[in-house]
């Protein structure tokens, strides 16, 4: 069950005039095209989104429905909203074989129950997520993601783009090529980042049992922890530094670990979670939160 | 009481892995935990290999994919035009040992990736020589598909991805050069091993990429 708002129209004379210099003046986005469209959904709706190219922003509200307002200004892309059970497909289609690059431009804002389960693709533009529980997959290409308060299982992937968690509950998994990635006042309890040439920082908590397994190939692995955290760490960078402000006790049985390798190993307080911090090249860094 | 202790136990792997279990050996994975697992370990992955001879796997999508790159290239395929999934339509259009030969190449990379630990104490000299092998049709079908990958069939609708994309693999080329090198200077670096193995697989899944824009949205 869906109820639509469509506007779409081709603006000229003198109240494209006025419209544009009231835009300019706000500051506005301009769209030739806009869709919003409701759908009545049961709890732990699936929403699929799909967009080349564009700004995908998605908050949890209180309703049992989702609403999506599009926005994009090119003829030669629509944006298709439907619903298939309790599924919610959204996705920006291309009509034309020869469209160019801002023509494949899309913008969402999607608001859904905070139970919703997400599965995002947008290749550029930036994606971000606020306060929904269900599990997420998001993947892109340039686009950066920016995930806050959000739970579930959560799975990330991008070539180049920056990924920030904030305030992250449950199981997060985020791979990429050159993105960065900033966890912060992260709550999982299981955490598995990596990337190629991109920083890691890690700020959140070590829970008991919790895993925490961040790579990267270059770049810095910077990890806070508190003097009350209780750990098990495994700090290895083949041809980088470790650097370890964490009093350790050495294990029982040492790892033989060739001498050119910066590593540091050992527990921390009763060693409830463990932390395995890799680098090939890269500096890792294990800070005393201030 | 054991005689050895974890430091000598290697040495007694191999003979242990081929049923012959010297009782200090026996007497030390009584009391040691860590190396009843690592001994453990050693036959799950002795028995997954053998089975890697019996059971037929289906090889992952992006190998398929590169794979389907060089097929258009050398004429064995034609490109299809309708936006759905390549892989049943062009699957039976496939000749046989090319098939056999991508399997292979699959395999051979599972291979590489998980027969180090075991063979390295069981037998070095055959694990050198299987390590840098294995890695060759690897590289090879990776240096043909990356060629292939970006033939200009594919349009550019969107520049900043495609720029993203190059970037990305210009980084994981090189990731791989210095992964190479490491290994090869150090041929035991199970860590620089890994680290080889996620480039490649990070190369492959550019590839695929790369080769499936321009159906993208239609």
């Amino acid at each position: 069950m869906s109820t639509t708002r469509f506007v779409s129209g081709n603006l000229n004379g003198k109240a494209f005039g006025l419209i544009t210099t009231g835009l300019l003046l706000c500051g506005a986005a301009a769209s030739a095209h806009t869709l919003e469209k409701h759908f009545k959904v049961e709890p732990r709706a699936v929403i699929t989104i799909h967009n080349p190219n564009g700004n995908v922003t998605v908050k949890a509200w209180t309703k049992h429905e989702v609403m999506v307002v599009a926005n994009h200004v090119s003829d030669k892309v629509e944006v298709d909203a439907e619903q298939t059970g309790n599924r919610v497909d959204l996705r920006t289609q291309q009509l034309s074989d020869s469209v160019a690059p801002d023509d494949l431009r899309a913008d969402y804002e999607v608001s859904v129950p905070e139970d919703a389960e997400l599965q995002i693709h947008d290749d550029s533009g930036a994606v971000s997520v606020a306060n929904v529980l269900g599990d997420m997959n998001v993947e892109t290409v340039a686009a950066g993601v920016a995930l806050e308060d959000a739970a579930g299982y959560l799975t990330v992937k991008t070539v180049g783009g920056a990924f920030q968690c904030t305030r992250c509950a449950g199981r997060l998994e985020v791979s990429s090529i050159s993105g960065s990635f900033r966890l912060l006042e992260v709550r999982s309890y299981h955490v598995r980042a990596q990337t190629s040439t991109g920083n890691i920082l890690f700020d959140g908590e070590f829970l008991p049992n919790g895993i925490y397994q961040l790579k990267n190939y270059s770049g810095v692995i910077e990890v806070r922890f508190s003097p009350g955290d209780s750990f098990d760490l495994n700090a290895k960078s083949l041809k980088g530094t470790v650097n370890n402000e964490a009093k350790l006790t050495p294990p029982a049985h040492p790892q033989h670990l060739p001498s050119k390798f910066g590593y540091a190993l050992g527990t921390f307080n009763a060693g409830r979670a463990k932390v395995e911090l890799t680098s090939f090249d890269g500096t890792i860094n294990v800070r005393k939160r201030n | 009481m054991a005689d050895i202790n974890c430091k000598d136990f290697p040495d007694y792997l191999e003979p242990w892995m081929e049923g012959d279990r010297h009782p200090d050996a026996l007497a030390h994975v009584r009391d040691c935990p860590r190396c009843r697992s690592l001994a453990e370990d050693w036959k799950i992955i002795q028995d997954s290999a053998r089975e890697w001879g019996r059971v037929e796997s289906e090889p992952p999508a992006h190998l398929w994919n590169s794979l389907r790159v060089q097929l258009l290239q050398e004429g064995l395929i034609r490109q299809q035009t309708a936006q759905r999934g390549w892989l049943p339509t062009w699957f039976p259009a496939v000749p046989r040992p090319v098939l056999a030969g991508a399997y292979l190449a699959g395999v051979i990379a599972v291979a590489f990736g998980l027969s180090g630990p075991v063979n390295q104490h069981i037998n070095r000299a055959r694990w050198l020589e299987g390590t840098q092998n294995s890695a060759t049709p690897i590289r090879a079908q990776f240096a043909s598909a990356e060629t292939h990958a970006t033939l200009p069939s594919v349009p550019d609708s969107n520049p900043t991805v495609t720029a993203s994309l190059h970037k990305n693999m210009a980084i994981v080329d090189n990731y791989i050069a210095l992964c190479e090198k490491s290994v090869n200077e150090e041929p035991e670096n199970e860590l620089a091993r890994d680290y080889l193995f996620d480039a490649y697989h990070q190369k492959a899944e550019l590839l695929a990429q790369l080769s499936e824009r321009g159906g993208y949205g239609r």
